[in-house]
C-alpha cells in the first residue's frame, strides 16, 4: 500500500498552480506564507496602475507595498465569489494611490481647465523622438483630472473590462463610458494643441 | 474637439505607453518590504501563546478534520464493501483532488464514504472559505484510500 503523499499543502492538481482564491483563504486563514505567491502573481500589474496613475516609482513603490499589506491582515475582505482578486487589488491600489497622492474626488475639476492643465504638459521639443511622445504622454495622463485618468488607465493601459472598472471605482457601467470618453477627447485634444505648436510644426517641417 | 478625430495618433501613442510598462516591476525594496511583512506575519503568528484562545480556534478544526478522517479509516475497514458503495449520497460536484492526480490513479482500492465537516477544514484542501461561513458544517463526499488517506472530496446537495 502506498504512503499518504507528504504535503503541507495539498495542491489542487499537480499540474496547476493554488488559484487565487485558495490563496487568499489560507491567507485569511492566518497562513501568511500564502502572500508570496500572490504577490509574485500580482506585484506587476498593481505596480504598473499605480505608476500610470501617480507618474511617480517611489509613489509606485509604496503603493505596491501598501496593497499587498493590506491583503496579509484583510483577506478575509475578499470575497472569491464575487470576481477575480485582480480587480480588487486595483481596487485597493486606486485607494491607496489617492491618499499617497492626495488626491480627493472633486466635482470643481472641468473640462477647460484640464486641456489648459494638459497643454502645460507639452512640451513640443519632447516630441521630436518617439520616447519623449510617450513620456509625454505619461504625463499628461497624470494630469488628467482623477476620475477621468482613473478609466483611462485601467482600460486601455491595465486592459481592464469595463464592468471590472465600474466594480473597481464604484461606478455605472455608462459612467466608465463616458468618463473614457472625455478622458481620450481630453488628450487628443492635447494631442492636438501638441501638433498646432511651432515646435512640433518645426520639428515636422 | 471630436475624441474620434485623432484616434491612431492617441491610440497609438496609448500602445506604445502600454508596451513601455509592460515589463515594469516593482523594485527589489517593495519585494523586501512585502517578504519581511509576511516574515513578520509568520512569526507572530507563532509566538502566540499555545494557550490562547485564537490558535486553538485554528487548531481546532484541522484536529477535528484530522480526527473525522481516523474515524472514516476506521469505519472503511470494518464495513462491508456493498454498505460504503450503498452510503455514497447523491453528489452536486466534481471530485476535487486533494493529492496529486497521479496518486490517485494508483489508489484503485479507494472508497467514497460521506463525511460532515466545518466549512474551515476546506481550507486544509486548498479551496476558497468565506470567512463568515467558516463555522458552518457543510457535506462532502471523500474519496479516501483503505489507510485513511483523503484523495479528493466532493460537495453533497
Amino acid at each position: 500500500m502506498d504512503e499518504p503523499v507528504p504535503h503541507p499543502i495539498p495542491a489542487l492538481s499537480e499540474r496547476t498552480e493554488a488559484p487565487d482564491a485558495a490563496l487568499a483563504a489560507r491567507l485569511a486563514c492566518g497562513e501568511a506564507a500564502a502572500l508570496d505567491p500572490l504577490y509574485r502573481r500580482h506585484k506587476g500589474i498593481v505596480y504598473r496602475f499605480a505608476m500610470l496613475w501617480s507618474g511617480s516609482p517611489a509613489v509606485a513603490a509604496d503603493v505596491t507595498q501598501d496593497v499587498f499589506v493590506h491583503l496579509l491582515t484583510h483577506a478575509g475582505d475578499y470575497d472569491a465569489l464575487r470576481g477575480p482578486l485582480s480587480p480588487w487589488l486595483l481596487g485597493i491600489a486606486r485607494n491607496f494611490v489617492r491618499r499617497r497622492t492626495g488626491t480627493r474626488e472633486s466635482a470643481a475639476y472641468d473640462d477647460t481647465v484640464a486641456i489648459h492643465a494638459l497643454a502645460d504638459v507639452a512640451s513640443p521639443e519632447e516630441a521630436l523622438v518617439a520616447r519623449a511622445e510617450v513620456e509625454a504622454l505619461r504625463r499628461a495622463i497624470t494630469a488628467l483630472p482623477p476620475h477621468y485618468r482613473d478609466v483611462l488607465v485601467l482600460v486601455e493601459l491595465a486592459e481592464r473590462s469595463y464592468a471590472e472598472v465600474a466594480a473597481i471605482c464604484g461606478l455605472e457601467l455608462n459612467t466608465v463610458r463616458s468618463r473614457l470618453h472625455r478622458a481620450r477627447a481630453l488628450l487628443a485634444s492635447w494631442l492636438a494643441i501638441e501638433a498646432e505648436s511651432p515646435g512640433a510644426r518645426s520639428s515636422a517641417a | 474637439m471630436d475624441p474620434h478625430e485623432l484616434p491612431r495618433t492617441l491610440d497609438d501613442r496609448l500602445a506604445a505607453l502600454q508596451a513601455d510598462f509592460a515589463a515594469l516591476e516593482p523594485p527589489p525594496s517593495a519585494d523586501r518590504a512585502v517578504a519581511v511583512a509576511i516574515l513578520r506575519a509568520s512569526r507572530r503568528r507563532a509566538r502566540a501563546s499555545p494557550g490562547s484562545r485564537r490558535i486553538e480556534r485554528w487548531l481546532a478544526w484541522p484536529v477535528a478534520l484530522a480526527a473525522a478522517i481516523g474515524l472514516v479509516a476506521v469505519a472503511v475497514r470494518q464495513l462491508p464493501d456493498a454498505a460504503i458503495h450503498a452510503a455514497a449520497a447523491p453528489a452536486t460536484s466534481r471530485f476535487m483532488p486533494v493529492v496529486p492526480v497521479a496518486e490517485i490513479e494508483r489508489s484503485t482500492d479507494a472508497y467514497v464514504v460521506p463525511a460532515r465537516m466545518p466549512r474551515m477544514a476546506l481550507a486544509q484542501f486548498g479551496l476558497p472559505v468565506n470567512p463568515a461561513r467558516a463555522g458552518e458544517a457543510i457535506d462532502t463526499e471523500l474519496l479516501v484510500r483503505p489507510d485513511g488517506a483523503v484523495l479528493a472530496l466532493r460537495f453533497v446537495n
